[in-house]
């Protein structure tokens, strides 16, 4: 039985098979949780991005890693060795049923097993693969292994983060396995659009190295334009006119652009603007080339404050000041609580509902939503084989005993 | 029908900044009519067409120009949308409403519209009229704490990471809400928070805060949850220079090591197998560090990635634009621009076999499509058209 809602969802009826590890299993999370059937394919006894952390309970187990629930919600799940010719021909007939397979495979496996997209689509020329690779499917870096920190590095991200005197410095979570698996969610849809006119399905080429070097806002913009190549600084914004500073129990990101004279003058009302009401510090080149003589007055005022007090009043001034906030800051963030941000899921071997951070953005007229938690090794076998292809049980057990399933 | 791929949807877009723009570029870079909606009372700073960021986000879709400050602009854009698809805006909460264009509005002219709201906040709840910035959200979701070598002291991303990754939610919501339609006929409201966005990139990280309890730190380049050592970032041959080396099994150490012609200090058991590796990761990192120091980054990677050894170069700016393999798949393409000449941005990361994204046209001057909405796509008379013009509703 669908759950409540999952027949009217925004993607109900597409088939997606799911052949992804850890770069692009949030790619069919998106589907899924957007109503799509998302079969995750896994080899048997689970995939390896089962053992990554962290664990429910601290402890290394494959049903128990936090970043497969979250990865993989939605998701139904079997098990299928594709390295043997029975395995490949079961997923070549599931193929033939799909819209949408997603894959993470080093460049020319899938076509090593026999299941490269030419083998895919003349089975079923309304498929639509979706390959993402640590640097796309193509010369001359395509054999090269990546992950998340090679993809940082390769895409231009590292770079630019982190302090100058030292090295450079990876965004936290695997942020390239994200960006990727949204370009190729994304790409899906178009693919799918088109195929809505075409009848055709084609390959989608995402590469982890142009996902990160498309997320980049100005390093691009200004290297192309103003010949500059941007650097670390650390917490300053690039434009020297915003930085985190130091508070009594945390730290805030302040800006201190547009909004110079009312600043001053709420420093001033505490008898803390040292020398900022000068006339010179109203240029706004002039602060910029001075920045840290600005910092150093701003953040003997933070230290007197608590983030909290800086957070209310900057927002009442219509500064857009936040605190630097902790994922702990995060679960208990009022705006997220009143927008139901966070959704209740049921794991029933627990005998427990666990909370999960929620989708990013509400429809009115459909729900994108949770609607179920992440299968367990090989938990759907039984339905999709025997209910969907047809195999008995003696069979099921065969393909079990070795080890195709 | 090459490249057309989304042809035939008109997006009505009140996007500006980076995150809306960002989503609408997609849509039009596969073929999708956006018109970009300006004025020139707010076609100023990054928003004045004929810059670098303008240009980047906004090429291949048109521009027309409307005072919405004006009462009579109202009747004008509701007989745009009349024709639209969709409608997308990422303006604070109030502003739509407050020209009388809530969703409510716009359904009744044109019942299967799909409107887009992108907000910092969302359009609901107590913080929904706070005012937000890409850094604001990176503050608020966590990762700006996360992302630094050690607690206490928080570096976050050098840049607005937050925005493009909003729009990519953007453009995936509207995809998929025309899909809805083109299945059930009805359109839909999305209201889309970059708060939200964030938060929902950090999934596994607050769910173990969530069943846990436990309070994530920062991690500086370390491989986070998936055991592995070396893996970081070491100091390169020249000046600034840096390479990446992750290493998750001992046939990838054994490579490492061969690579390095055997030396003594890897042989040591306080480095033999991962454990002991994490164990000692620093004083690993020194060795390393040491060898590295002798060679360029390209060096490294191409060393050590021949042995089967994932490995990076730390590309900057200029290294990016010269990447061979960006390269070689013409990541960066180049657009002919009436003002700026020719002009370079990096192109679309999705990579389509038999449509792919075309490149079209560089960003629209300002107003530059207004005969071809209003007279062509709307019907206005050259008569109507001018009073418009006229009386400054056209601007």
């Amino acid at each position: 039985m669908a759950p409540e809602g999952k027949d009217t969802a925004l993607l109900a009826g597409l088939r997606v098979l799911d052949l992804a590890d850890e770069k692009a299993c949030f790619c069919s999370k998106l589907l899924a949780d957007m109503g799509a059937e998302v079969i995750k394919v896994e080899r048997p006894g689970g995939d390896a991005s089962r053992w990554i952390g962290p664990f429910w309970g601290n402890m290394a187990h494959p049903e128990k890693s936090l970043s497969f629930w979250y990865n993989n919600t939605s998701k139904l799940g079997i098990t299928l060795c594709l390295e043997s010719k029975e395995g490949q021909g079961i997923f070549l007939r599931l193929a033939s049923k799909a819209d949408v397979v997603v894959e993470t495979f080093p460049p020319g496996y899938l076509r090593k097993i026999g299941l490269n997209y030419e083998v895919l689509s003349e089975k079923n020329p309304r498929l639509i693969l979706a390959s993402v690779t640590g640097f796309g499917q193509t010369e001359p870096y395509r054999k090269y292994k990546s992950c998340d920190v090679v993809a940082s590095a390769v895409g231009g991200q590292m770079y630019v983060c982190g302090l100058p005197d030292y090295s450079p410095l990876k965004p936290y979570g695997q942020q390239s396995f994200y960006a990727a698996s949204l370009f190729a969610a994304v790409g899906i849809l178009i693919a799918l659009r088109e195929r809505n006119c075409s009848g055709r399905g084609q390959h989608i080429d995402i590469s982890l190295q142009e996902a990160v070097a498309a997320t980049l806002e100005h390093v691009m913009v200004r290297h192309f334009y103003e010949k500059v190549v941007p650097n670390r600084q650390g917490n300053l914004h690039w434009t020297n006119s915003a930085c985190l500073l130091p508070c009594k129990d945390g730290y805030i990101l302040v800006t201190f652009g547009r909004e110079w004279e009312t600043l001053v003058d709420l420093l001033d009302s505490e008898a803390m603007s040292a020398d900022l009401k000068e006339e010179k510090w109203r240029e706004e080149d002039y602060r910029r080339q001075h920045v840290d003589h600005v910092i150093e007055v701003l953040a003997c005022w933070t230290r007197t404050h608590t983030t909290v007090e800086l957070f209310e009043l900057g927002q009442l001034m219509r500064f857009p000041w936040a605190p630097v906030s902790s994922p702990k800051d995060v679960f208990n963030s009022p705006q997220l609580r009143a927008r139901n941000f966070f959704i209740p899921v049921d794991h029933p071997e627990a005998s427990a509902s666990f909370v999960y951070s929620g989708t990013p953005g509400k429809f009115s007229g459909s729900s994108w939503n949770i609607w179920r938690r992440a299968p367990l090794i090989g938990e759907h076998n039984t339905q999709v084989y025997g209910g969907e292809l047809g195999f008995s049980l003696d069979e099921l057990t065969r393909l079990s005993f070795t080890d195709v399933i | 029908m090459h490249g057309n791929t989304l042809q035939g949807i008109r997006v009505l877009d009140f996007t500006w900044l980076l995150a809306g723009p960002y989503a609408t570029r997609i849509l039009a870079d596969f073929g999708a009519e956006v018109i970009k909606v300006q004025s020139r009372k707010t076609a100023t700073g990054t928003e004045s067409n004929a810059t670098g960021y303008f240009n980047t986000w906004n090429r291949n879709k048109l521009s027309i120009t409307i005072d919405m400050t004006r009462p009579e602009s109202k009747e004008l854009v509701l007989s745009l949308v009349k024709i639209s698809d969709v409608v997308i805006e990422n303006f604070s909460p109030r502003v739509m409403a407050n020209w009388g264009l809530s969703y409510e509005t716009l359904k009744e002219v044109k019942p299967d519209l799909i409107m887009v709201s992108m907000s910092g906040m969302g359009q609901t709840g107590p913080w929904r009229d706070f005012v937000a910035l890409g850094p604001t959200i990176q503050a608020l979701s966590g990762i700006t704490y996360l992302t630094s070598y050690s607690q206490g002291l928080p570096v976050g991303i050098g840049y607005s990471y937050a925005d493009p990754l909003a729009g990519l939610i953007a453009a995936l919501a509207t995809l998929a809400a025309l899909e809805s339609r083109a299945r059930t006929g009805q359109g839909q409201h999305i209201d889309i928070s970059e708060y939200e966005v964030m938060c929902s990139l950090l999934g596994p990280t607050i769910l173990d805060y969530s069943v846990n309890h436990n309070l994530a730190v920062p991690r500086g380049s370390t491989s986070e949850h998936m055991p592995a050592s070396p893996h970081g970032c070491y100091k390169c041959l020249g000046d600034d220079k840096w390479c990446v080396i992750a290493v998750f099994t001992d046939e990838e150490w054994h490579a490492l090591c061969q690579t390095m012609g055997d030396p003594a200090w890897a042989k040591q058991e306080k480095f033999s197998g991962l454990l002991r590796r994490l164990e000692h990761q620093e004083e690993l990192d020194e060795f390393l560090g040491q060898w590295t120091s002798n060679y360029t980054p390209e060096e490294v990677m191409n060393m050590l990635q021949e042995a089967g050894v994932a490995s990076g170069i730390v590309n900057n700016a200029a290294d990016l634009a010269n990447d061979p393999q960006l390269k070689s798949r013409g990541f960066f393409i180049q657009l002919h621009h009436p003002v700026l000449g020719n002009t370079n941005s990096d192109g679309t990361p999705i990579r389509l076999s038999r449509t792919p994204a075309r490149y079209r046209w560089a960003a629209p001057l300002l107003g530059q499509d207004n005969r071809y909405v209003y007279q062509d796509l709307l019907g206005l008379i050259e008569e109507q058209f001018c009073q418009y013009i006229e009386k400054g509703i056209i601007s």
